[in-house]
């Protein structure tokens, strides 16, 4: 099982992004949920009354958080700061790289909570539900850029690839603490 | 069972990914309900539509797996509409088993669709050859879903006083040793796995963090303070921890999941038919790695040998971080 504090980004890569590094990735991640929501609506279905929940996405290790209201092709997403009071419903805390695998369905939710390297608190059936609703829809990178064909194969297999070169370089930059593979 | 015939591994999904999961993780079965009343895991978020259950059970038959669709909840006096109709829906879509508790629900499908296999849910807590005698006799139920209340000996010396096959648990959550007749969940919160299908309703169920503790509670009812690092278990209250007497502890039950992965021979031997994974509420990942390790598994045991390593595999992936082989071996008689 990967902990959260041993899949945190190295404190060097934590130090290069500045807050406001992340503010353009609000209208980004809106439109994409946008366009997503449009070619795969089923995945919002599953959310049912949940889509209008206000969910705090907040990477630990990342200067920055999201709040996303997940509302189909209403969604949108704020990047938000720690030091301002953000209003939500339900709070999904843990390091970006536990989160990012979540949401592509490589590592279990359950287990990561069970282990306490992500935390949960509000809502818990808006959490549960948008588990659910992604557990279902299999979420490539190019689902959530809206590429497809072989643009859309570059685009997975270039941050997939990315993603766990990151988490091996942030599992052997803290190498005192036992690893076991979930 | 005879001793030549292959036990079959019947595999949890929450959601038609999950059932593709199982199946391409090699799950010669995979049970799943719909999203209602109708069935004992009733989530926000979770379960099929009749066009996914149909899409669904297409995909498993493809791939040589059968689904076996649960109705083990039990009918609403004056609405029994939606049990009803998930019956009727299950066996449109071409599921090859019903897995149903409530004799109103196996009556309806005894009658009305004596071709399509009955399993008799854990749920009715079926565990003598009397009450087993009664659901084969009144409704023709092809398979049990023992109880895990019995230890290998009492399965072994049940199964040759029955004449149905029988399906045991092997992995997953354990509730506490009361089958089906559970009542902590609807005290709590007046929501039950038996009428309701959930067993701690989500919406009934916080974390709070304060300082570096967080505090599970359901309903109001505080149930654990974790520390940091400390294994957190599902939000039951039979997995709560309590302070009694002077003396705090897991009253109940600890929060640990059951793992017979090193007993397969043993439950073979005891004539046990199909070999069942807890899990309809978990993920992709867990259903993949589970079904895979318990697939080596079961096939190892085909061979006569069972899967040690298979408890440090699946360590991780349990409630509480801990694992069980619970009443199969009694240890404390």
């Amino acid at each position: 099982m990967r902990d959260g504090e041993e899949m945190s980004l190295p404190a060097f890569a934590r130090r290069i992004l500045p807050p406001f590094a992340g503010l353009p990735l609000g209208p980004f991640l809106t439109l994409s949920l946008r366009s997503l929501a449009r070619r795969r609506p089923q995945i919002f279905e599953r959310l049912g009354e949940h889509r209008h929940a206000r969910y705090l996405i907040d990477p630990t290790d990342l200067p920055f958080a999201f709040c996303v209201v997940p509302d189909s092709t209403s969604a949108v997403v704020r990047v938000v700061f720690r030091s301002a009071e953000t209003p939500s419903d339900v709070a999904i805390r843990g390091p970006i790289l536990l989160l990012l695998g979540v949401l592509e369905g490589t590592l279990d939710g359950d287990a990561l909570f069970f282990h306490r390297a992500i935390s949960v608190t509000g809502k818990t059936e808006a959490v549960v539900a948008l588990r659910n609703a992604i557990e279902d829809a299999e979420l490539r990178p190019s689902d959530l850029l809206g590429l497809t064909g072989a643009l859309g194969r570059f685009a997975d297999a270039g941050i997939l690839g990315g993603l766990d070169v990151a988490r091996r370089v942030a599992t052997t930059a803290t190498p005192t603490r036992r690893e076991v593979e979930i | 069972m005879t001793a030549q015939q292959r036990m079959e591994l019947v595999c949890p999904a929450g959601t038609p990914a999950t059932l593709r999961a199982a199946v391409t993780a090699g799950a010669d079965a995979v049970y799943c309900g719909f999203s209602d009343d109708t069935n004992a895991r009733n989530f926000p978020g979770l379960n099929f539509s009749p066009k996914e259950m149909a899409e669904g059970i297409r995909f498993a038959h493809g791939h040589g797996s059968k689904v076996l669709v649960a109705i083990n909840t039990f009918a609403r006096a004056g609405d029994t509409d939606p049990w009803r109709r998930a019956a009727d829906t299950a066996v449109a879509c071409d599921a090859d088993a019903v897995i149903a508790a409530d004799i109103a629900v196996l009556d309806h499908m005894a009658q009305n669709y004596p071709k399509t296999r009955l399993h008799l849910s854990v749920q009715a807590a079926a565990a003598t050859p009397e009450a087993i005698g009664f659901y084969l006799e009144a409704f023709a139920v092809r398979r049990v879903v023992l109880p895990r209340v019995l230890s290998v000996q009492e399965i072994k010396a049940l199964n040759s006083a029955i004449a149905v096959e029988t399906e045991a648990f092997v992995f997953g959550g354990l509730c506490v040793m009361m089958e089906g007749r559970c009542h902590l969940s609807s005290y709590a919160t007046g929501r039950s796995p038996n009428l309701n299908g959930v067993c701690s309703p989500p919406e009934a169920v916080s974390y709070d963090e304060r300082g570096q503790a967080t505090t599970a509670r359901l309903a109001g009812f505080t149930i654990d303070r974790y520390d940091p690092g400390t294994p957190a278990g599902y939000p039951t209250l039979c997995k709560g921890r309590f302070t009694a007497g002077g003396k705090t502890g897991y009253l109940f039950e600890d929060p640990v999941s059951l793992n017979a992965g090193t007993m397969i021979v043993a439950l073979r031997e005891a004539g046990i038919t199909a070999l069942k994974i807890e899990g309809r509420q978990r993920g992709k990942g867990y259903v993949s790695e589970v079904v895979r390790a318990f697939r080596h598994a079961v096939d190892a045991a085909e061979l006569g040998r069972d899967a040690v390593e298979i408890e440090g595999i699946l360590a991780a992936l349990s409630e509480g971080g801990r694992q069980t082989t619970g009443a199969y071996r009694k240890t404390w008689r």
